[in-house]
């Protein structure tokens, strides 16, 4: 799964004059004929930091998000409910592997990631702020937000950086289970008794704001998201991958006789799908820290870094050496 | 007061609610790094997955089974650390990465005070692909290795990038464990073959028809 939804603020590395411009030449050049970016070649600090700055958070995401389903392991509902639901989440922690491997070739060191996810310097995908209250919330989010990652993730895939590349590749490859199984489970409850009914329509009642801001904002189209577009490090705007999203998940949900909370929800005729805005201010007020569950997944995940330190610290040798991964 | 949760598991850690700045951490916490190659099939050249954090080559090794065996096919691993793998500069597509290095001869030579020693070489077709393993050639050195696969595997194109990896440096699955690359019949519950949605909803819409 993945935190959509990139917004890519400018930054002071947007001024690309202080850049040697033969070299930029060359570097653009290159993912203009289509050949990836490898760790050792130049690029200019806008494309590195930027890269960072997504694959860091797509890296947080994944564990982040692994905490929401995790906390239905225990209850879910029958053994093999469990041991399904304890493989995908065991998937999306080794995506955050993946992820913080891929970030580190381009410089920042994954016990810095660390820190800045625990200490609120940088962000995950806003929906796991939200609470998982019942079983049907979990197959909600195994479903539907790992359908918008896929989304994303599909898109992401073709971009210029190999190392994202290799790394996506493997991760939309594990998401196929992740898909069908949150589908499967979904499908179970809308097609079981009234009870298991009301239950996953109330969970998509509650999810389906979120799941709306899942992609961010209509993007501001300015030149600094030409550059970041030309460069393939953003493959799609926010409102391509929403559009994207509903035209291949609404039929799927109301083919179960379910509904939409949104009575403006409906596609043109010429194929647009119409909604009511998401609340982009509420988006905002979670993703600076006052959502339901933002205190306690950060709480969570720094408790783990605490309590697993002296481990790492006992198995630490004295001749290590720190070298950042090749690719 | 602690950290109120829906979830039993945290209530029993018994979180600060207002916790403390946060350390940051020291270089080397997550441990150092490892590169991990598998081979796909019986037979099949040894591919490039991707890199690990652990403390030796063992458990170097049993991270990168569960990241990258876990989920693929996988008939066998083998594990180096980054520091160990020397790396060619990368070229355009369009040219190969032997024409264009430059080999110093001198350190290249035969030297009679080392011995020889076997290194595996790595070839990278295209960018953003993997790294695949192309043979051994037996040297005094990297550079010297390096030479001798521009002669063994020079004319093999494209080649965008070369890892050169002493074998004695590479950690590898012995043959006679093989039985730990299979996965039991009874873990078809993490395939997607294993749930058929369709049917379920067909059968929905027929009974939602009949009434």
């Amino acid at each position: 799964m993945y935190g959509g939804g990139n917004i890519f603020e400018a930054t002071k590395f947007d001024d690309l004059t202080t850049e040697d411009p033969v070299k930029l030449a060359e570097f653009e050049a290159r993912i203009a004929r289509g050949e990836k970016i490898e760790p050792n070649d130049w690029m200019p600090e806008l494309y590195r930091k930027q890269l960072i700055r997504m694959i860091e958070q797509h890296a947080h995401s994944e564990i982040i998000g692994a905490l929401p389903e995790g906390t239905w392991i225990t209850r879910a509902p029958g053994f093999r409910r469990k041991m399904a639901q304890m493989a995908k989440v065991q998937d999306e922690v080794g995506h955050a592997q993946l992820l913080y491997s891929a970030a580190e070739t381009l410089g920042k060191s994954r016990e810095a990631m660390l820190t800045d996810l625990i200490n609120g310097k940088s962000k995950y995908s806003n929906v796991f702020n939200y609470p998982a209250l019942t079983w049907a919330d979990s197959n909600t989010i195994s479903w539907l937000i790992d359908a918008g990652a896929i989304v994303n993730q599909m898109a992401n895939a073709k971009g210029s950086y190999g190392p994202y590349c290799r790394a996506l590749d493997r991760i939309c490859a594990e998401e196929a289970f992740h898909l069908k199984y949150g589908h499967d489970a979904v499908v179970h409850l809308a097609t079981g008794t009234p009870k298991q009914r009301e239950m996953i329509q109330a969970a998509l009642n509650r999810w389906w704001p979120p799941i709306m801001t899942f992609f961010g904002p209509s993007d501001k189209m300015s030149t600094h998201t030409e550059t970041l577009v030309r460069w393939k490090v953003k493959m799609a705007t926010n409102d391509e991958c929403r559009q994207q999203f509903l035209d291949m998940y609404v039929p799927k949900i109301w083919e179960l006789g379910l509904t939409v909370p949104d009575p403006k929800l409906h596609k043109n005729a010429d194929g647009v799908w119409e909604y009511t805005e998401p609340d982009w201010v509420e988006f905002k007020e979670v993703i600076n820290g006052n959502g339901p569950c933002n205190k306690e997944r950060l709480a969570v995940r720094r408790s783990a870094e605490e309590n697993g330190a002296w481990v790492r610290r006992a198995l630490l040798s004295p001749k290590a050496k720190y070298v950042k991964p090749l690719a | 007061m602690s950290l109120q949760s829906l979830d039993p598991r945290v209530n029993r850690l018994h979180l600060p609610e207002n916790p403390s700045e946060p350390v940051a951490k020291t270089e080397l916490d997550q441990l150092e790094t490892y590169e991990v190659f598998h081979q796909k099939k019986e037979n099949a050249a040894y591919t490039y997955v991707g890199p690990v954090h652990a403390p030796n080559e063992e458990v170097a090794f049993l991270f990168g089974k569960e990241q990258y065996s876990r989920r693929f096919a996988c008939t066998g691993m083998w594990v180096a650390e980054t520091r160990h793998v020397m790396v060619t500069p990368y070229t355009d597509e369009a040219v190969s990465v032997y024409d264009v290095i430059r080999i110093n001869q001198e350190n290249a030579m035969e030297n009679g005070e080392k011995t020889a020693e076997a290194y595996e070489i790595f070839h990278l077709k295209k960018r953003g692909k993997a790294h695949a393993h192309v043979g051994t050639v037996t040297a005094t050195s990297y550079e010297g290795a390096l030479a001798e696969a521009k002669k063994q595997f020079g004319e093999m194109k494209p080649v965008v990038n070369v890892w050169v990896i002493k074998a004695a440096d590479v950690f590898r699955s012995e043959a006679d464990d093989k039985d730990i690359w299979n996965t039991t019949k009874d873990k078809m519950y993490r395939e997607a073959t294993a749930y058929r949605v369709m049917d379920k909803i067909t059968k929905f819409k027929e009974e939602q028809a009949a009434k």
